[in-house]
């Protein structure tokens, strides 16, 4: 019957107004995302040992990086010096988090990559280790 | 205190303090379309499980509506090259004018009343009319085929959905024995007329969407179908004026509803009588505003064809048959 079709859809509605909303408050709070998620890496120097593995891998090319010498002389190896990552061109695959031998590199949650100019998205080493929110709990696969 | 004012000698001071009363009313039906359009908003939004605006003005978005309106205002005011400018400027104001007109003759309480007109009543339906030619200028003059054909289903629309709209009344206008709007609300201290006239009720809520020019009843800009109807080439304040006289109607339409079948002023209950009749007023009023809000999230629009049958073969025969019932049952009550 027409009349109870129109009565059903206001009864829907009115239920509706108490619902909880399936909306994020976006740029209020973080967005839920899954420990997987790839965004921007977190760097660990003090983890690093300068194996160029990650530069290496890198399909798009977008990791320089430079090391020294130990400054302690007793010790073998070196450390890393500077460490770029170009996000004009990186494409997050997560390669070089999967590659490094001593977990120096990992993705975290951190997306925003918007910017108003392109030299912003030149991120060092500094940049890397400071971001540190939401990184990824399990690094293996 | 109106009353006195009206049979006062014409002067610069009468002038002045009529003007001033306009003015104060025209801000507080200002204040209403800014935060109806916000209620709009968020209620819709929430029906559809959404937030509604949220970001300009703290948490509830009170002040999204001014934003909005101060943008309007600011936008260039474009008026087509090929549109017949006398009328293309004009029309906002004959669309706009009326829906003020009309609130000076709506009783809010018993003493906040502007004008206590012996055919109130038909005072509205006829004034409220003429917004009609407003919205059929403006389609005309845009000289675009979408605005005409907005223009040409709002007039059509507007003047068959008039017809139950008025026949619904006159039910009540044989219980009260009056078309003023006032004794017809000093008839309903005991009983409401949506008791003794429901069937009378339902028609007017109908038409009155209808005339309102509201979802389940929005051809005349339907957005899907005609872009936006009669106000496509209209923008900025132009458009603004379209849309303001849309929600005062809102205000006068509700306000009418309350006052002819709800009781206006008069409280649900007779021990209640201790709570202000404003604030009844409002209640009830918000109740009715709050229905249009409800069917608008929830109706689908009524197909094009089934519009004008819907008004004549259904909606005024019912209305007929109202009157006349009415008629029947108040004689046979007038026998004993």
């Amino acid at each position: 019957m027409l009349g109870f079709g129109l009565a059903k859809g206001l009864k829907y509605t009115l239920k509706n107004l108490t619902k909880e909303k399936p909306t994020y408050e976006y740029p209020k709070e973080p967005l839920p995302l899954p420990d997987r998620f790839r965004g921007i890496q977190k760097f660990y120097p003090e983890k690093c040992i300068v194996c160029n593995q990650c530069s290496n891998i890198c399909p798009t090319d977008c990791i320089q990086l430079t090391g020294k010498k130990h400054p302690d002389p007793t010790k073998k190896g070196k450390i890393i010096d500077t460490y770029d990552i170009n996000f004009e061109i990186c494409i997050l695959c997560d390669l070089c988090t999967e590659v490094c031998p001593t977990e120096a590199i990992i993705m975290t949650n951190n997306f925003e990559l918007a910017e108003y100019s392109r030299d912003e998205l030149f991120k060092n080493l500094e940049w890397l280790d400071e971001n540190d929110e939401s990184v990824r709990k399990v690094n293996k696969p | 205190m109106v009353e006195e004012l009206l049979h006062s000698q014409a002067g610069i001071l009468n002038f002045g303090i009529f003007f001033l009363l306009a003015v104060v009313l025209l801000f507080v039906i200002l204040g209403f379309v800014t935060y109806a359009i916000l209620a709009e908003r968020k209620v819709m939004g929430f029906m559809q499980l959404r937030q509604g605006p949220n970001q300009v003005g703290g948490r509830w978005g009170l002040l999204q509506t001014v934003a909005d309106v101060l943008k309007l205002l600011l936008k260039e005011d474009t008026i087509p090259k090929l549109a017949d400018k006398p009328l293309f400027i004009i029309a906002p104001v004959i669309a706009f004018a009326p829906s003020f007109i009309v609130m000076a003759a709506i009783p809010f309480t018993d003493k906040f009343q502007f004008a206590d007109l012996g055919v109130g009543l038909l005072y509205y339906v006829a004034i409220s009319g003429l917004t009609t030619i407003g919205m059929l200028t403006g389609g005309w003059a845009s000289n675009n085929k979408y605005a005409l054909l907005g223009g040409m289903r709002a007039a059509a629309q507007m003047i068959s959905y008039e017809i139950p709209l008025v026949m619904s009344v006159i039910g009540i206008v044989l219980l009260t024995g009056s078309l003023n709007l006032n004794d017809i609300v000093a008839a309903q201290e005991n009983v409401w007329y949506i008791v003794l006239q429901p069937v009378a009720f339902i028609i007017f809520l109908i038409a009155s969407v209808a005339e309102l020019n509201r979802v389940p009843f929005d051809l005349p800009e339907a957005e899907n179908e005609l872009v936006a109807g009669f106000h496509v080439e209209y923008s900025g304040f132009r458009w603004a004026m379209f849309m303001l006289a849309e929600y005062v109607y809102i205000f006068a339409m509700a306000s009418l509803t309350t006052v002819l079948f709800l009781g206006g002023w008069h409280p649900l209950f007779s021990f209640l009588g201790f709570i202000p009749g404003a604030v009844w007023f409002a209640l009830k009023f918000m109740c009715v505003f709050f229905l249009l809000l409800w069917f608008r999230s929830t109706f689908p629009r009524i197909r094009a064809d089934k519009l004008m049958e819907f008004a004549w073969k259904i909606l005024l025969p019912i209305a007929l048959a109202n009157i006349f019932l009415t008629a029947i049952i108040k004689e046979i009550l007038n026998l004993f």
